[in-house]
This record gives C-alpha cells, structure tokens and sequence, in this order.
C-alpha cells in the first residue's frame, strides 16, 4: 500500500442531535481521483470540513498526508480547496483575489495559472461582485490548479459551469492525475465522475456505504441483458446470477445479471442467439439504487 | 383525487412579517434605552435654584452651545432631560435606525435571500418600501415610549409629546436616509458608510449653527440642528419637526423611486467596470487585513478628526466662560463634565468622550471578520496554510493599530484646533489626553474578540458594550446621583482627567488585564468552535 493523501479513522460528527458524519474510515492514497457520492445532507460537506480543519470532530481523527488535519498549517501546505459556494470579497478584482490566494497559499505555478485562466475564459480584471456563480467558482478552481499542491479537495467544483467549462475541468483534472496530485471530487454531476474518478466512496446519511472502482462499482451491480432467438428462447429460470428476467414478445428475453456471467453463457449458447445486447448500468443507475434503498 | 390546497397570498403581509421579525429584538432594546434613560434623568432632577442672569449667559456662550447644543429651559426637569440626553438619543436612534434599514434591505439582498423573495410576485420597490415602511413603525413607537416615560415621570406634556416626535422624526428621517443609500450602492458597508457620513455631517453642522451666531441657519439643514430648533419645555416650535418629518418622507419616496429603477442585486451607482490589479498589501494576511482597514479607517479619520478640531476651536471660549461663571462648572460637572475651567481639564473631559467612537470602531471592526466567516469569504483564506489563531491575531492587532492611529488623529486634531484659537495645550498634553482612552478602547478589543470566539452573532454589540453602554451607563449614574459601586461598573469611572491629571495607573492596568483576559478566553474560543465557513 503506498502513501495515503487523505486518510479518516472513525471520524464523526454530530451537531446535537444530528449524527452529520457516523464512524467515517476512508483512506485515499497518494495520485488517486476519488469521487465522494452521495444524496443531499449525507455528510459530504461535513466530511470536507473536518478534513479542512473548519470544524472540529466529536470523535474521530483525519490525516492529510499523515500530518493531523487540526494541524492546518501544516496540512494546508499540501492541498488546495475548492468551496462548493465561493465567496469573494465584492470589491476585489478576480486577479487580486488570485494574487492573495498564490501569495498566502501553498505556492503557485504563476504560468499555469496565466494558461488556466485563458482556458477558463475568466475576466480576471472585474470586481468579483460583477461575477456570477459560475466565475466566482471559476476563480477558486484556477487558484487551485494552479497551487500544484499533492492533494486537491473539490466540493461540487463545477455546478455552475457551462458544459465547455466543464470540459476544461476536466482537463484540468487530468493535468493534474499526469502530475501525480490526488484529486478527492465531492460532486452530484454523475457523468463526471465517471469520467474522471478512479474510485468512488459513496455515503449515505452520514455512513460510508460502498467503496470500489467505478468498473467494480458496476460488476457489483447488475447488468442488463437483451437476447433475441431465431428460434424459441431457452428456458433460463434458475441459472445462477439470473434476475428479473421477463420476455419480450416471444423470441426475445430480457434479464439482469448479478456476479459471473458463466451459468448464464452457457445456458445461451445452447439456443440459436440471433442478437445479444448487454449494458452496463451506469453510475446514475447505480447511484440511483442506493437512494432508493434510502427512500424505502 | 387528491385536494390541493393553496396558501391565500398575502405578499404584503408576509413580507412585514418579515421585516417585523428582524427588527423586532433591536426595536425593543432602542425604546426601552431612549424611554428609561429619559425617565431616569427626569426623576434624578434636582431643583438647584439657577440664577436668571447666569441662565442668559450661558445660553449666549459659543462654546456651550456648541458643545450641548443650545441650554434651554433648564430651570425645568423636561428641559434639562432634552438638554442633557437629547442629542446622545438622537444619534443613538438615528445610528440604528440607519444601520437596520440597510442591514434589512441591502444587506439581505447582498446575501442573496432576496432573489428568491422577489421570484414571486412582489417586486424589488414594494419589498424596499414594506421594510422601510415597517421600520418607520419603530421610531414612533421610539418617540411615543419617550413621551409617555417623560410624562409618567412628573413633566408637562406638550414639551414631552414635542421631544418624542423630534426623536420619532430623527428616527425616521435615518430609516430613509439608510433607505436611500441601500439603493444607491451595491454593498452593505457602503450604504452604511454614506448615511454615517450624513450623521456626522448633520452632528458638525448643527455644532457650528449652535456656536457661530452668523451660521446659524446651518441648523436648519441638519436633522440634529432641526431637533433642538423646535425647542421642548420652551417655545414648542413645531415648523422644524414638520420640515424634518417632511424631509423623511421625501426620502423615503426617493427610495421607493430608485428601487423601482435598478435591478436586484444592482446599484443605482454604478460599481467600477474593469480596472487594473491593486496588488498591494496582498501577501500575507496581515496585510490583508491592513488593506481591508485602510478605508473604513481614513472615513472614520475624517469624522472623528473633524469633530475634535471643532472641540479644539472652542476650548478657550469654554474654558474662560466657566472660569467667569463658576455656577455652571458645577452645573457641567454634575451633567458628568467636571473640571471644564482649565484647558487641560477641558482637554480631559472631551478625550474621555473619544473611547466612544474608538471603541465602536474596534467592535465594528471585528463584527466585520465575523461577517466575512458568515458570508463564506474566510473559507479560502483559511484553506491556505493559515491557522484561526494566525488570522484572529492580525484582524485584531491591525484593529488595534488603527484605532491607536484614530485616538492620535483625534489628538492632533483637538490640539491643532487649541493652537489655532491660542488656547495653550500643549502638543504632549493633547496626546497624553487622547491616549488616555487605550485602555477603554481594549477592553471593547477584548470583549470583541471575546464574542467571536463564542458568540459570533454579537460581535459588534458586544465589543461596543465596554465604551457605548459605559458611557451611557455612566451618564445614567451621573444623573440618578448612583452610589459609587454602581458608578465603578464604567469603564469611564476609572479614567483620570488625563492632562490635568497624572494617568492612573493602577485602574489602566486592570482594564488592560482584563482585555487580555478577554482576547485569550475569546482565541481559545475561536480556535474550539466550528467555523460557519
């Protein structure tokens, strides 16, 4: 096991009667992209918080880089931040708030931040009272970039940007994978995540209820299978890994598989299979799932 | 079927229930400071038979008048109660008055509550004038408290009832005017700035109406000058209450106009467009902290240094005038002003007076970083390699820094003001005087970083609490003749009269360790709690 970038040992967090966090142990290692999912109020600003050092724990500890996050100046010198609601000083230019960031922060690479800006399309010469939610959320995702420091901690980085600005951030997170910084994405925009998350943690009411790669997310779960026959279609009750199968007109079944697809293969390959379609349930299903056990 | 029911819509009394709601505590705490203070001093009245002659001369005095405003009627419980607490209730109410009309209108549209508000029906001028119109309810009720206290206390009614409308009318006519600059400027703090600016304007004009015979009219344009024209327990004047109220309600119809013509979220002054980078005083946060005190520090200069050069200008006037008329010494030191005979005395006297607006900076000061945590604008800053304590303790010391550099421009100002008028304070004396109010002012420091740490909602009244309600509170014991212990709960009680006395030490210390006191209790605070970044 390598080094850890972020590490939490039951850490919990209850604002009085609120258990916000329960017993939360994650370890994400150093050069990873981790995704943190989950619903509304599940405890991933919470979770971000505590690893910030901007609130204390009930029980608990965290670590960035094996430095106690309490121990935020150190800490702070090894990741840079993302709110999920940014807030600037209205009088202030954008390029003076990027000017403090650097200038308090863990360092800053002046000339990728000069590109990031170019990319980002940010008029860095207005008042940051002249900006939208989108171009204050900018700001905060160029100045933490730019830092190039080991751990970067993004909360929902990108809910108000347009889908080119989108793309830039992805980019921007690939950037940063090929420098080898961690990337820890707390975000709702599924799709993303896919696309650029290695692992995902996925937290409900305050507990952590899966981790796995996105592809173990999804060999977890099921996946659909629509077979069509040339002839009758075989009889597949009973195969193992076989679920909710039902027929659709009389030569084509559709059912979804749960673990290996061996029993399954060879129960088609006994009859005439004229066309196999077999999809893998995305994230957003998946994610889906989860709310709907959290809803029932 | 399922039945649906719909809420009837009553946008207009939602949105009073609103503004209601965040006005409501503040409105309390105003009538019953205003009410009591001014039943308190009509009861602690004493009848001192008052020479005739002696009246007439100090009424016709410059630098009495400028100073306490124009003595009237004060052979009278009533008149003496207008004389002594008038102005000081005036700007008590007008400060809140001001404060809450931008603090419900701009300030929640600045955090962006208001969008949602206005995505209904209701429109950006029938929300500006529901809040206004509902705070207008306050200062009548202010003045009407007033009144009633006065007269439940043993005064005649028609000069009460006239001093609670000039209160009502004062009250209303800073509802409009903080009403006015929420539409005028984008952020809170500028609103608040321009309508504290026409309080201190309209406070300097009417001490100079009050002291130079030729510029008298000046009062005319001023609503405190306008306050004290109307003249209860003497000749009940009602023009200048009528041109007051009048002028108010222009105001509040020129909010109501202006709030019809910007957008939400906008200002009728436009903010500067693009513009190069200022990136001085950017690189560590305790330059930024200087950078954010510079403004605010130079608005306050001007005010505070303004008012202690007319102090200056009138220091030999006073002084020879109670030299000459030994009555009214006593008199003066009674209404808390002792030893006014001397320049130094006088000196003394007035720089005590400074703790109050010092003081009230340092917890404004602070109430701005609690601000700046609530609104979110600390998070980045706190995700740097930056500990709470680091921050905590260059907000503080550059609060403390600029309210050392107010106290000496409030100094320098007083005795610039001595020079000019040859009155012979010396540039040491002045200084020593001014600096004289460090403690009373760190004890607002400490009690400020006190409620950050574990009240951050209170920051500003709470760190006002030392100097404001010290001085009222010793104004209060001054009048009823309190007992000592009662009186020693002031800060101000343990002053020296600093030039004319040596300083006193032992008390200067106690304060100072107690301000420590309160800046470590409140660190240790801050450095406990969960931030609302």
């Amino acid at each position: 096991m390598g080094v850890s970038a972020l590490r939490t040992e039951n850490l919990s967090k209850r604002y009085g009667r609120l258990l916000a966090l329960d017993d939360l142990t994650l370890d994400v290692a150093a050069g990873e992209v981790f995704g943190f999912l989950g619903p509304n109020g599940a405890g991933k600003s919470t979770t971000i918080r505590l690893l910030l050092g901007l609130a204390r724990p009930t029980s608990g500890q965290a670590w960035i880089f094996d430095t106690d996050a309490t121990d935020v100046a150190a800490a702070h010198r090894r990741l840079a931040y993302v709110p999920a609601d940014v807030a600037l000083w209205p009088r202030m230019t954008g390029a003076e708030v990027l000017d403090l960031l650097a200038r308090i922060g863990p360092g800053t690479d002046t000339a990728y931040r000069d590109e990031l800006v170019q990319r980002f399309a940010l008029d860095v010469s207005k008042p940051a009272g002249t900006y939208s939610t989108g171009n204050r959320q900018k700001v905060a995702l160029i100045a933490a970039f730019a830092t190039r420091a080991p751990l970067l901690v993004l909360d929902e980085p990108t809910s108000g940007l347009d889908p080119l600005m989108e793309m830039q951030f992805r980019q921007a997170v690939g950037v940063a994978r090929d420098n080898g910084q961690t990337v820890f994405l707390s975000s709702h925009q599924l799709a993303e995540v896919e696309a650029v998350c290695d692992r995902v943690g996925i937290l409900r009411a305050g507990e952590l209820v899966e981790v796995a790669s996105v592809a173990q997310l999804r060999r977890l779960h099921h996946t659909e299978v629509a077979a069509t026959f040339t002839g009758a279609p075989p009889d597949l009750t009973g195969v193992l890994g076989v679920d909710g199968l039902h027929s659709d007109g009389a030569t084509t079944v559709r059912f979804t598989l749960n673990g290996s697809p061996a029993a399954a293969l060879r129960a088609l390959a006994d009859a005439d299979v004229a066309t196999i379609v077999v999809r893998e349930q995305s994230l957003e299903e998946i994610f889906l799932a989860y709310y709907g056990q959290n809803a029932r | 079927m399922t039945a649906t029911t719909t809420t009837a819509a009553h946008p207009q009394r939602a949105l009073r229930g609103l503004a209601a709601r965040q006005v409501r505590r503040g409105a309390l705490v105003v009538t019953t400071v205003c009410a009591g203070i001014s039943a308190l001093v009509v009861a602690g009245y004493r009848t001192d038979a008052l020479d005739p002659t002696a009246l007439a001369a100090l009424a016709r005095n410059p630098a009495i008048r400028t100073l306490f405003g124009e003595p009237i009627a004060l052979d009278q419980a009533g008149g003496f109660t207008v004389w002594r607490t008038g102005t000081v209730l005036a700007v008590l109410l007008g400060v809140w008055a001001m404060l809450a009309a931008t603090r419900i209108t701009r300030g929640e549209e600045d955090a962006g509550r208001w969008s949602l508000l206005l995505s209904g029906p209701t429109t950006l001028a029938e929300a500006v004038r529901q809040h206004l119109g509902v705070l207008a309810v306050v200062p009548v009720l202010v003045g009407a408290a007033t009144a009633a206290a006065m007269i439940a206390t043993g005064v005649d009614a028609p000069g009460s009832l006239l001093h609670g409308t000039g209160l009502a009318a004062i009250g209303l006519f800073f509802v409009a005017v903080g009403g006015v600059t929420a539409q005028l400027f984008v952020s809170r703090s500028a609103a608040n700035g321009v309508a504290a600016g026409v309080l201190v304007v309209g406070l300097l004009m009417r001490m100079v109406g009050d002291g130079v015979p030729t510029l008298a009219w000046l009062r005319w344009l001023s609503p405190i000058g306008l306050l004290a024209l109307t003249r209860p327990f003497d000749t009940n004047r009602g023009l200048p209450v009528s041109v007051l109220t009048c002028a108010a309600v222009l105001l509040m119809a020129l909010a109501s106009r202006l709030a019809a013509r910007r957008d939400v979220g906008a200002g009728i002054l436009a903010t500067a467009g693009r513009r190069p980078a200022r990136t001085a005083l950017l690189g560590s946060v305790r330059a930024f902290a200087v950078r954010r005190t510079t403004r605010p520090l130079v608005a306050w200069s001007v005010g505070i240094g303004a008012y202690f050069l007319l102090l200056g200008l009138i220091a030999r006037s006073m002084t020879e005038f109670l030299t000459g008329n030994p009555q009214f010494a006593t008199l003066a030191a009674q209404a808390g002003f002792p030893a006014l005979g001397t320049v130094e005395g006088y000196a003394a006297t007035l720089y005590a007076l400074l703790a109050v607006p010092v003081g009230v900076f340092v917890a404004v000061r602070l109430a701005a970083v609690a601000a700046d945590e609530n609104a979110r604008r600390l998070t980045l800053l706190l995700a740097a390699p930056v500990t709470r304590v680091r921050l905590l303790g260059a907000e503080a010391v550059v609060a403390g820094c600029a309210a050392l550099v107010l106290i000496t421009v409030a100094g320098i100002a007083m005795w610039a003001g001595t020079a000019t008028v040859q009155a012979g304070l010396g540039v040491g004396d002045a200084l020593a005087g001014a600096w004289n109010v460090v403690p009373v002012v760190l004890l607002c420091l400490g009690a400020a970083v006190l409620a950050l740490g574990w009240a951050p909602r209170a920051v500003a009244a709470i760190g006002a609490l030392p100097a404001a309600g010290g001085f009222i509170w010793q104004v209060i014991a001054d009048s009823i003749n309190a007992p000592t212990w009662i009186r020693a709960l002031s800060p101000f009680a343990h002053l020296a009269a600093v030039p004319s006395t040596a300083p006193a030490w032992p008390p200067a210390l106690v304060m100072v360790g107690i301000a420590a006191a309160g800046v470590v209790a409140g660190t240790v605070g801050y450095r406990r709690r969960d931030l609302s970044a």
